[in-house]
């Protein structure tokens, strides 16, 4: 019987054993990730909101991934602010010929739509889910910082491209750039509108330090109503703007400043051009201190952009600089033919020998022609000088009615860019014909 | 008797069947009396078989013969006739019948034939599964011990290149502990893995590469796998035999994991007997095959410090600044280019005869083995060391291996096998980078003599932001260490006449530690090295701990129904579950002398840990039908789920039908003179679905929010991948048909399997339109197929008592192609290393390489330039079909229109085979391996670079003026340049060896050998070697070489003696 019984147990071993595993194994067990959160989780929960404010601004502004490189990178090469030292950044190089070389698939043209995108629907994000936090302290600020990098996102696609997706969805239409303008204008003024008390020391606490929200958004409404050609609206809120006040991005040692990690840390893929890539007749004036400001003298391993807001890994990028506040000003009056008023903004520019980020030109006041046409060319010299690199250059070459791109002595080697591929074939009943340079 | 069967329908039934069966068990054995049955098994030679199985059917009663051959069975049958069978791994299986009655004891002596790729052999099929090559409806190819030992490799997956039909086996890198990836039947996922499943004895392994000694590498290495497949862990000498099961539908037991073939790896065992002590030793050297063209001619041109002065633009100011530089202009797709024309002296160096060495190798073994009737015990050492070819790099391996087997009862049978192994690799930087040492090569100017030091000994700076290639031998470690344990434990029990239970479970537990060290650059203030570099220093350690965990069970029941008509009932769970542990602690900018993270920045310093973990999990039933042992049907049905998927869509069933038959068994074909020609002849079939339950991240199903260290506040990013919950698992259909055939008495034998794959819920991480919000979303938007076929040819032109001559000839067609990839998707661009344009097209093979091809005339001759250049197409892209184009030509028969892409390469190659051949006499045997990859492209990222840096062969012959000035400018855009016919045929293997039995008295054999490997390579490749990958293990990206280590030629002598 002991045998039996053996025989019994032993066989009964490894059916019971396996079994058992088997039932309990249970493939219905759902392991999520340790290192990473859901939806519902963060957008449920104030201090998860506020976690994906910062994630809007890591997304926009580290790595040469984000718009913070491609934005100024492409402007710069495509209206002649920067050189190509090395053909083997074939992107960056195709982009600095422009015209056809510049294809649907160029990864910086890509980034910034990707990247824009997918800021503008983690910004809608926030906005839908903004009442989480009950105070008003606290969803005021965080109402604002989504605001400003939806604002942000929408105005720096309708600088590369004439139509734009305002609405996050599948098989997205597309819009006019000028509604997709007027849309980051509004969502920054509701912002505003809502920005009434000091954020609250929730946000605060927890915020990454370096925009001062109350004066950003008087200063991007400023910025795209210009563009749009709303001059009051820019003028006004432009001299809402505290120019002492700095709002920046901040960058460390491993969130690093772009456009110095990946150009002017070394002499291997870009460059200034010398004379902020000016035609000989708008070089600016061999006194005007802003020379030495943007360049430095290249060696064989210095870059000559390593200057600036481009010295260190950790060296703060301004969102806006207040003199933009000056020279849209000075603009929005040339275009309403107030000379004197334009003249009068202009000259703060030239005759500044410092500001909040230490940029003066210590130069005379004005004194060419008083004419529209000759004082709206001074201040497209002042602005491609005074806001070398910001990305605004593309934008300004054309809006100032510089020689287009195809054109004899074009100042700009494309005047819209393709729309990329990623976007036409996946989204093809929708997406425009591409501009055809 | 009592009927038996069972059904599955779900676990909780699986459970209570085992019950039932327990009772019902303790219900049988009746009282009966005791016989001996004693004998001895032959081969074909005489000579004693050891580690014979011998059953008596229609008991439980079973043992092993001795390493003699003798065995003594005990049973306690009723009296009457019974079938003694006797069987062994490698031979066919052999029966006689015996009549027990009264006697005590009866002698049964057996003959084995020698039956390697025989219908009777007996091959493994799984986890404590064999059966007999007659019925299995697919194919299943078989490589022994000695072909391993031939190979002239310490790497075992090396040792398979170009044995196995069907499976294209690529070694990535040629740095001794460089990945190696097998592919069976082509590519069969995009999103999870095609390589195979491996078992070695019933345990799953992990073959995975998880980097911990590359670190450094980062986002710069775009999609490339750089780190070693663990199989590198595995002695090759301690394998007995390995078979490949290529098709999906091969192993109902593996189901779901076997999407991608199985690999079932035995190793050597113990048989009873006096101990027997094998020790074998090998020295071998390794060096370069062939180096690359680096010019040396002394002309530069501009001036010296012109970088890539065969495409510097050159300014004005720059032609002010150097006196005596002239310029011409080109022009290329438009832009301007100021070329100098004029040559100024320079000394050219030879870098490679810094970075390469002729290396050494040793591989050491020693194993004891023996046992009683009862048990058996196998036990070896051994340790192995073998260098690179590149200074500094290395891989040793030290193991030690138990395999014990245990008869507790005549009916019950426990064995466990326990392997240790200790793997350390010192490693260079990865080929992807500018500061690997063949790249680092590639992408400097050669002007500078790297051998120069300060006062201090400190190397000095070469061309500005590039690295001086003595930095990546002298001042830059990366270090991998693995512990490692391989265990398992067996059951194997027949309780009752016909009934067998088979239990594995198996546990491989992998720990592995990365160091990565980068000293700061003592020339950075004069070199400028890009922030990517590292110029301040690099340290990093990792850490990956990898558990595998794996229960299989297979109960089996064989019955004869009638005379003619046998049964045979398979049924079984599978459980696995895998757990990845992974922490990694990065810095930079480190303290002077300090060589790991604790010495870097404390504002640099990053950490990350990932955790993955997923069970799977399967039942199935399977039941062969046998008539007359010549036709076989057999159908199966499995249900499989995993953790991966979402509970509601993981249980999927799939199901299998397959069959075999021999017609050569026939009575007429027996009887006719075709027997004499054609002596063995078989027919199969099968029909199989398989899901790939692993073909998915483990988190791919749900939309991540990630954690992001930035600016010391807590900081979450919505992932760019979306994600839908309810992704399916892949499903391959697969329908294999084939012949084996044997003629003039096996004197040639042929084997030929057609297959069409159909991969359907292809998982694809599709592209998104970015005003969607996302930018992928993991879904089944795609399907693949992969059709081909293979056939295996055997040959023995010559067999006398002295001289044997074998022959086996292989070869291997697969077309693989992408069907479809969701929704009006054209193409997906991978991210890839180098620039290489690797896509993914509906109607094209996976992973080809598109982008600008050369604009030609009609007649296919290259369309040049006004000024006599090559240059990109162009014309009106096919908005339907992205390969195709309209070209375009201007007035004046210049390309005219956008810049078109097309397929300009293909790294699936058009077939693959060998040849092999081994001829002995007496005691002297000559064997030779010859290894063909054909009609497949490589991305040649490394030959566009050192033409630009100005030290390629086209920058010589502009140098010398044989070129036009303007060659290489005008080759930078246009990607056809960069790719290359990749295909060789290489001696793989050449071998000399002499045995002399009882050389002295103590030792029962010595053999010496004399072994070459990848002695010779003939092809036509611009570059060190096209069987190359800086892709590495990526499943995805295949042939792009890009600073890659090329495969060394080695040398091996080995002896080995017995005791």
């Amino acid at each position: 019987m002991k045998n039996k019984f053996f025989r019994i147990l032993l066989t009964a071993i490894p059916l019971w054993g396996a079994g058992g595993f088997f039932s309990s194994c249970s493939t219905d067990q759902v392991y999520v990730n340790p290192s990473s959160a859901s939806e519902p989780q963060v957008v449920g929960d104030v201090n998860g909101l506020i976690a994906l404010c910062n994630g809007l601004q890591a997304r926009f502004t580290v790595s040469r991934a984000s718009p913070g490189y491609a934005y100024p990178t492409t402007s710069g090469l495509v209206a002649g602010e920067l050189n190509v030292l090395n053909a083997g950044n074939a992107d960056e190089d195709a982009l600095r010929q422009g015209a056809n070389n510049v294809t649907n698939a160029n990864s910086l043209v890509r980034n910034i739509w990707t990247q824009s995108n997918l800021v503008k629907a983690t910004a809608d994000l926030i906005l839908k889910n903004a009442n989480v936090a009950t105070d008003p302290a606290t969803r005021a600020p965080i109402v604002a910082y989504a605001a400003i990098y939806r604002a942000l996102a929408l105005g720096t696609m309708a600088q590369f491209w004439e139509k734009v997706t305002i609405k996050t969805e599948e098989n997205a239409t597309f819009s006019s750039r000028e509604d997709a303008l007027k849309e980051a204008v509004a969502t920054l003024e509701t912002a505003a509108a809502g920005l009434t008390a000091a954020p609250s020391s929730v946000f605060t606490g927890r915020i990454v330090p370096g925009l001062d929200l109350a004066n950003t958004l008087q200063a991007l409404i400023a910025r795209y109503a210009l563009m749009l050609g709303d001059n009051d609206k820019a003028l006004a809120a432009a001299a809402k703007v505290d120019l002492t006040k700095r709002s920046f991005w901040s960058f460390d040692d491993t969130s690093r400043n772009p456009l110095f990690e990946s150009l002017f840390s070394n002499r291997n893929v870009a460059e200034p051009n010398p004379n902020f890539g000016l035609p000989m007749a708008l070089a600016p004036a061999a006194t005007d201190r802003r020379t030495a400001f943007y360049y430095t003298t290249a060696t064989a391993t210095v870059n000559a952009g390593f200057a600036s807001f481009y010295r260190a890994n950790n060296t703060p990028v301004p969102v806006y600089l207040p003199s933009e506040m000056l020279l849209i000003r000075a603009e929005a009056f040339a275009r309403k033919n107030d000379l004197a008023g334009a003249v009068g903004e202009l000259n703060k520019v030239l005759t500044k020998t410092t500001d909040a980020w230490g940029i003066g030109a210590a130069l005379p006041a004005y004194s060419g022609a008083s004419t529209a046409q000759a004082v709206l060319t001074e201040i497209y010299r002042n602005r491609c000088i005074e806001l070398f690199m910001s990305g605004m250059k593309l934008e300004d070459s054309r809006r100032f009615g510089r020689p287009a791109a195809g054109t004899t002595g074009a100042e700009r080697s494309r005047n819209w860019m393709p729309y990329p591929n990623t976007e036409r074939q996946n989204n093809p009943a929708n997406t425009p014909a591409d501009p055809a340079i | 008797m009592r009927n038996f069967s069972f059904t599955l329908r779900d676990r909780n039934r699986s459970l209570s069947l085992g019950l039932l069966l327990s009772l019902w068990l303790g219900l049988s054995g009746a009282g009966f009396a005791q016989t001996t049955i004693k004998g001895k098994v032959t081969d074909g030679g005489g000579n004693g078989v050891p580690g014979v199985t011998v059953r008596l059917d229609g008991t439980n009663s079973g043992t092993n013969t001795n390493v003699d051959g003798d065995y003594s069975l005990s049973t306690v049958a009723k009296a009457g006739n019974y079938k003694l069978s006797f069987s062994s791994i490698g031979f066919a299986n052999s029966s006689q019948s015996v009549a027990i009655g009264a006697q005590t004891t009866i002698t049964a002596n057996a003959t084995l034939q020698d039956a390697t790729n025989n219908l009777d052999e007996v091959v493994v099929v799984g986890g404590g599964l064999k059966a007999e090559r007659r019925q299995l409806g697919n194919a299943i190819n078989s490589v022994s011990a000695a072909q391993l030992e031939k190979s002239g490799t310490a790497n075992l997956v090396g040792a398979l290149q170009g044995k196995v039909p069907g499976a294209q086996i690529t070694q990535n890198s040629g740095d001794p502990a460089g990945g190696m990836t097998v592919r069976l039947r082509g590519v069969k996922s995009i999103q999870g893995t095609s390589d195979p499943l491996y078992i070695i004895d019933g345990v799953i392994v992990s073959n995975a590469s998880s980097n911990v000694s590359q670190t450094a590498l980062g986002g710069q290495i775009n999609g490339v796998n750089p780190s070693t497949n663990r199989l590198a862990d595995i002695n090759p000498n301690d394998i007995e035999s390995i078979n490949v099961l290529s098709g999906a539908a091969a192993a109902a037991q593996y189901g779901s994991r076997a999407a991608n073939g199985v690999v079932i790896i035995s190793t050597k065992r113990g048989k009873s007997g006096a101990p027997k002590v094998t020790v074998s030793t090998s020295f071998n050297t390794n060096e370069l095959r062939k180096k690359v063209f680096v010019s040396t001619f002394g002309k530069q041109f501009g001036w010296a410090g012109l970088r890539l002065h065969t495409i510097g633009n050159v300014s004005a100011a720059q032609i002010a600044a150097n006196p005596g530089t002239t310029v011409s202009r080109y022009v290329r797709d438009g832009s301007n280019f100021d070329l100098a024309t004029n040559l100024v002296d320079v000394t050219r160096y030879d870098y490679q005869d810094n970075i390469f060495r002729k290396a050494q190798g040793t591989d050491n073994n020693v194993s004891v083995s023996g046992g009683t009737d009862r048990t058996q015990y196998f036990v070896s050492a051994s340790y192995m060391k073998n260098e690179g070819i590149v200074k500094g790099v290395d891989f040793s391996r030290y193991g030690v291996r138990a395999r014990v087997e245990q008869r507790l009862t005549n009916w019950a049978k426990l064995s466990a096998g326990l392997n240790y192994v200790n793997s350390f690799s010192n490693e260079k930087a990865n080929g992807n980078v500018f500061y690997s040492p063949i790249n680092s090569i590639n992408i400097t100017n050669n002007i500078w003599d790297i051998n120069q030091r300060d006062a201090g000994g400190n190397l000095l700076a070469v061309e500005p932001t590039r690295v001086n290639p003595l930095s990546t031998i002298e001042d830059m470690t990366f270090t991998q260490s693995v512990n490692r344990t391989i265990s398992d434990v067996q059951l194997n029990l027949t309780p009752f006449k016909g009934f067998s239970v088979d239990w594995v479970l198996g546990v491989d537990a992998t720990s592995q530690l990365g160091k990565n060290f980068i000293k700061p650059y003592p020339y950075q203030a004069v070199a400028g090295l890009p922030l990517e570099r590292y110029p301040n220093g690099f340290a990093s350690n990792a850490t990956n701990n990898t558990l595998l965990f794996n229960s299989d069970l297979n109960i089996r029941y064989e019955r004869e129904l009638t005379q003619d008509i046998k049964l045979d009932l398979l049924a079984g769970t599978n459980y696995q579950y895998q757990q990845t542990d992974f922490t990694r602690a990065s810095g930079e900018n480190l303290a002077p002398f300090i060589e790991t993270v604790s010495g870097a920045a404390s504002t640099t310093v990053t950490a990350g840990y990932g955790l993955s973990r997923f069970v799977v999990s399967g039942i199935f039933g399977q039941a062969t039908v046998g008539y007359k042992n010549m036709l076989f049907l057999t159908g199966a049905l499995r249900r499989d789920g995993s953790s991966i998927f979402s509970p509601e869509q993981t249980n999927q069933t799939y199901p299998k039908v397959s069959a075999s038959f021999i017609a050569s068994d026939l009575g007429f074909w027996k009887n006719s003179g075709l027997a004499n020609t054609v002596n063995s002849a078989k027919l199969r079939f099968s029909y199989g679905q398989a899901g790939n339950l692993t073909g998915l991240g483990v988190y791919d199903r749900f939309w991540q929010f990630s954690p992001s260290p930035f600016l010391g506040r807590s900081t979450i990013l919505p992932g760019g991948q979306l994600a839908n919950p309810a992704v399916r698992p892949e499903r391959m259909t697969e329908t294999e048909g084939g012949v084996d055939l044997a003629f003039l008495k096996n004197k040639v034998t042929l084997g030929v399997s057609v297959y069409n794959q159909q991969i359907s819920d292809l998982v694809v991480n599709r592209t998104l339109a970015p005003s969607s919000g996302g930018s992928s979303i993991v879904n089944n938007v795609g399907s693949m197929e992969n059709k081909g076929f293979e056939v295996a040819l055997g040959l023995t032109p010559l067999k006398t008592k002295d001289l044997t001559w074998d022959l086996t000839l292989i070869y291997n067609q697969n077309r693989n192609k992408i069907t479809s990839i969701g929704g009006t998707t054209a193409t997906i661009g991978l991210p890839t290393p180098a620039g290489a344009p690797v896509f993914l097209i509906p109607g094209q093979s996976a992973s080809i390489f598109y982008e600008f091809p050369y604009a030609r005339n009609p007649d296919g001759s290259l369309l040049l330039t006004t000024q006599g250049l090559p240059q990109r197409e162009r014309g009106v892209q096919n908005t339907t079909d992205p390969t195709q184009f309209t070209p375009q030509r201007a007035a004046d028969g210049q390309p005219s229109g956008a810049f078109i892409s097309t397929v300009i390469g293909n790294p699936n190659p058009k077939w693959t085979g060998s040849l092999m051949s081994n001829l002995s006499y007496k005691n002297l045997s000559f064997n030779f391996l010859l290894d063909a990859v054909q009609g497949v492209n490589v991305f040649n990222a490394d030959k566009r670079t050192r033409n630009n840096v100005g030290i390629g062969n086209i920058a010589e012959e502009e140098l010398r003026g044989t070129a036009p000035r303007g060659s290489v400018l005008a080759l930078v855009p246009i990607s056809e340049y960069r790719v290359d016919d990749g295909s060789f045929v290489k001696l793989r293997e050449i071998g000399l060896s002499y045995s002399i039995p009882k050389p002295i008295k103590g030792i029962d054999n010595a053999r010496l050998s004399v072994v070459g490997r990848n002695l010779f390579s003939w092809d036509k490749y611009n570059g060190y070697d096209p069987e190359t990958n800086a892709g590495g293990n990526s499943d995805v990206l295949r042939g792009i070489d890009f600073g890659n280590v090329p495969i060394p030629r080695t040398y091996q002598v080995q002896l080995t003696l017995s005791f």
